[in-house]
């Protein structure tokens, strides 16, 4: 049924589950420490809560009481006077508004200034007897308890703590036994889950190659529709980790191209290969739509298709929605296992937020934030599925200057952090004479000139096709 | 105030944690979803006993009954048409598995009500299997014809199968006899099941690739969501939701007419499912219940207490059609909605209530 829905072929579906799991085991091994640290500080915090009940009675005993009482007086003391500030506003407010009243009839007002005088005296007068009512208190408080003993507090404090250094020394041997049985049992699973690996990827027949520096590679790539040629025989290679700009006038085929790699479109002839985030150079042709995100390659769009009715923070793990290992029956029921995958994942996600400069709008729903904001959180949504490649169309659609200038920023940071390459279409020469390493023009589907930025900026032919257009407008 | 003070006054309790204290822990309990759900579940039970016991009116009991029945195929229809972003109106046809599984396996083979279920529940995932396929040719209001032919092609089925059903025998469940006063308990209880593992299945990676999959079809498989797989799974869930709220309903009301236009199966459950889901809110479980409480109880319930409506009922199908038609107008995202701009109301309300009393804070 499953191979029904997802529409891999056996072998590579197996492969792509193990690597899953590989990953998974990995990151759980990567969280052991943490997570016992965690667990440290929850045992040791409970253990301080029931110590401190325990020592309430003889801290009493043993604090100094002058110093007790006045501090319970300030504190009363406090709160009253904030309850009298509101009453003292309200008088004033009221007064302020008859008076204001008085003057632009014409009466005289001295009366009402007198009366909110008084009022307030009242008040202050309300305050001097409830200090001394205080004082009172804090006398037969003080005839009560006069006695200080240290003696009690010190014998148990002492006791405590020695119990506080015992419990959190035993907690370390516990837990540092356990996390060297997990790890040995997780490093045993992962040297199974290789083998097995290997073992799949022998039976795996087709092979492709490339050269080392080459991440994508297309070759005459072919699309029609009917008898239009949207793209026709177009050959480019896109080196690791560079930004590369596809540029063309209106109705080049840029965004066609871009849907034949991502196969939303099956392309009507050519080859596209591209080395996977697993260092294997697969074949785009033979995956699915929604398989194509597996093998590292994101994608961004040029209206922003984020869900708007979850928060930035969910918005980011829909691009992790394959890398669950738990099923719908876990999804369903609640299982543990997906609570802990969640978590993982969420701290994840926060990650790549504050990489991005989104923290605060973590929590925030996706509707009516502004464009530039959505904009990168659709580019930090590609760096979820950790991405190898990230495909952009026309970033900068939409923004202002200041904007612009903030992407090129992004893009070039996530660049250089991240190790991904860029490929972008973009109508902003702007930015793309800015931020790209290499470029590439197109016009009616073919090939008008590849290199770097200057020597696009040089090329004739560009300049015929769409430098020289952009000046007609 | 010295180190020391201060360490004594944490000693003593005076700093209290956000976790400490009861209030704190009581509003944890209840803001959390399974617990209300688990809470309305016990109230409606003991609404239940209530009434059964008649200090509450008698009618109440069956009332509830087929509501809650009614709901658990409306929360599965607020999960297709909420988060999925698809739409059918076969769910009339949909509730005749569960009574027909009902009727064939446990009245005429003597089976327990438990392998009736089961077989409604696998009858429905393969309807499900086959109206998800379609889905992903056809959408939007073709896709709604679609399944409104299809619900009529099960009607037409049952009435050549059998047109009228009786179950004369008290289902089995667990060694329990449940009798027809008691079916409210079993019904409640399936619905606060339903409704926990719907919350689940809304909040989980499922669920937001449920949502993804309506925003944008494009984006959503560009996320690595295989369209194929999610619709099949919204409609699989709808269906048998539907079935199971339709073995509920034959242990509620005990007998089912095919032919009968108003019956179980015609295209107006359908329509009033939709209709109870549009008005309590088409993303909300509880909005989901409720709308299937006024298109379903409030007339047994509220309606028929007042004296003016009880002495003209024609005018409660005008106040019912009216009700949908305000919600549609004012509240598009049904009473779920209007509860929270309410509460957003009530907070402002506190606020000036406190300017009010103490005057605009100036400063």
């Amino acid at each position: 049924m499953a191979r029904i829905l997802d529409n891999l072929n056996p072998v590579s579906e197996r492969i792509l589950k193990l690597r899953q799991s590989y990953d998974w085991t990995q990151a759980e091994l990567e969280a052991l420490p943490l997570h016992y640290a965690e667990k440290k500080k929850k045992a040791l915090n409970s253990f301080l809560l029931k110590a401190n009940k325990k020592l309430s009675n003889s801290a009493f005993k043993a604090c100094d009481k002058e110093e007790y009482a006045d501090s319970i007086m300030t504190e009363k003391l406090q709160k009253y006077d904030v309850k009298q500030y509101l009453q003292h506003r309200k008088a004033n407010h009221l007064a302020a508004v008859e008076i204001f009243l008085a003057i632009k009839k014409g009466e005289d007002w001295s009366a009402d200034l007198l009366e909110v005088r008084k009022a307030n005296d009242d008040l202050l007068k309300e305050r001097e007897a409830y200090v001394k009512k205080l004082e009172a208190e804090r006398e037969a408080f003080l005839r009560k308890n006069s006695i200080s003993d240290s003696s009690e507090y010190k014998a148990l404090s002492a006791e405590l703590e020695k119990k506080y250094n015992e419990l959190s020394s035993a907690l370390d041997e516990k837990h540092a036994a356990e996390i060297s049985a997990k790890e040995l049992k997780l490093n045993k699973k992962l040297d199974s889950i290789s083998k097995n690996l290997q073992l799949l990827e022998a039976k795996q027949t087709e092979k492709h190659t490339l050269p080392d520096d080459i991440l994508l590679s297309v070759k005459g790539l072919k699309m029609y529709f009917g008898g239009l040629k949207a793209v026709d025989d177009l050959t480019f290679d896109v080196k690791k980790g560079e930004i590369f700009g596809l540029i063309g006038p209106n109705g080049a085929g840029k965004t066609t191209v871009f849907n034949c790699i991502t196969r939303f479109y099956d392309a009507t002839g050519g080859e596209m290969y591209f080395e996977n985030k697993y260092g294997e150079v697969v074949d785009l042709r033979e995956y699915k739509v929604h398989d194509i995100i597996l093998q590292g390659i994101g994608r961004t769009f040029q209206n922003i298709e984020l869900v708007k009715e979850i928060s930035v923070l969910d918005n980011l793990l829909v691009a992790s929605t394959r890398a669950y290992r738990s099923g719908f029956i876990a999804h369903a029921l609640g299982l543990p296992l997906l609570k802990r995958e969640e978590k993982m994942l969420r701290e994840k996600a926060m990650k790549i937020l504050e990489f991005m400069g989104l923290e605060s709008y973590a929590g925030w729903l996706a509707f009516g934030l502004p464009y530039g904001i959505l904009k990168k959180v659709e580019i930090a949504r590609a760096l979820m599925a950790d991405a190898r490649l990230i495909i952009m169309d026309e970033p900068a659609a939409g923004l202002n200057d200041s904007e612009t200038a903030e992407l090129t920023e992004t893009i070039r940071r996530i660049r250089d952090e991240f190790g991904v390459t860029i490929l972008l279409v973009e109508h902003d020469m702007g930015l793309v004479m800015n931020v790209c390493d290499t470029v590439c023009a197109i016009s009616f589907g073919q090939m008008l000139a590849i290199g770097t930025t200057e020597e696009i900026q040089k090329n004739k032919a560009v300049q015929e096709a769409y430098l020289g257009m952009e000046d007609d407008e | 105030m010295d180190k020391r003070l201060a360490k004594n006054y944490a000693l003593l309790g005076k700093q209290t944690t956000d976790g400490d204290g009861l209030t704190a822990c009581l509003r944890s309990f209840f803001k959390n979803s399974t617990m209300q759900i688990i809470l309305f579940a016990i109230i409606m039970s003991v609404v239940g006993a209530l009434s059964q016991e008649k200090i509450l009116p008698y009618s109440w009991l069956s009332a509830f009954a087929s509501t809650f029945s009614y709901a658990i195929a409306a929360v599965g229809f607020c999960l297709l048409m909420g988060y999925s972003g698809l739409a059918s109106l076969g769910t009339g046809g949909f509730i005749g598995i569960g009574t027909y599984s009902v009727h064939y396996i446990m009245s005429e083979a003597g089976l327990p009500f438990g392998i009736a279920l089961i077989t409604a529940i696998a009858v429905a995932v393969l309807i499900g299997v086959i109206v998800g396929f379609i889905s992903l040719r056809i959408e939007g209001i073709y896709l709604v014809i679609l399944t409104l032919g299809l619900s009529e092609i099960l009607r037409n089925l049952y009435m050549v199968l059998e047109d009228r059903i009786t179950i004369s025998t008290n289902p089995n469940l667990f060694g329990i006899e449940i009798t027809r006063q008691m079916s409210l308990y079993v019904v409640v209880v399936v619905l606060a099941v339903i409704m926990i593992i719907t919350g689940n299945i809304i909040n989980s990676p499922t669920g937001r690739a449920m949502l993804a999959m309506k925003n944008s079809t494009a984006a959503a498989q560009a996320m690595g969501i295989s369209l194929m797989k999610y619709r099949l799974m919204a409609f699989i869930i709808c269906t048998v939701y539907a079935s199971i709220s339709g073995t509920m309903l034959i242990i509620v009301v005990r007998g089912a007419m095919a032919s009968q236009g108003t019956g179980f199966y015609a295209l107006i459950t359908s329509l009033n499912i939709l209709a109870a889901v549009i008005i309590g809110g088409y993303k909300s479980i509880w909005g989901a219940v409720f709308g299937s409480f006024i298109m379903y109880g409030m007339q047994t319930v509220v309606l028929n207490n007042i004296k003016f409506l009880a002495e003209n009922p024609v005018i409660i199908t005008f106040v019912s059609g009216i009700l949908v038609i305000i919600v549609v107008m004012f509240y598009p995202g049904g009473l779920a909605q209007l509860v929270l701009e309410l509460r957003g109301k009530a907070r402002k309300l506190r606020i000036k209530m406190k300017e009010a009393r103490y005057g605009k804070d100036l400063g």
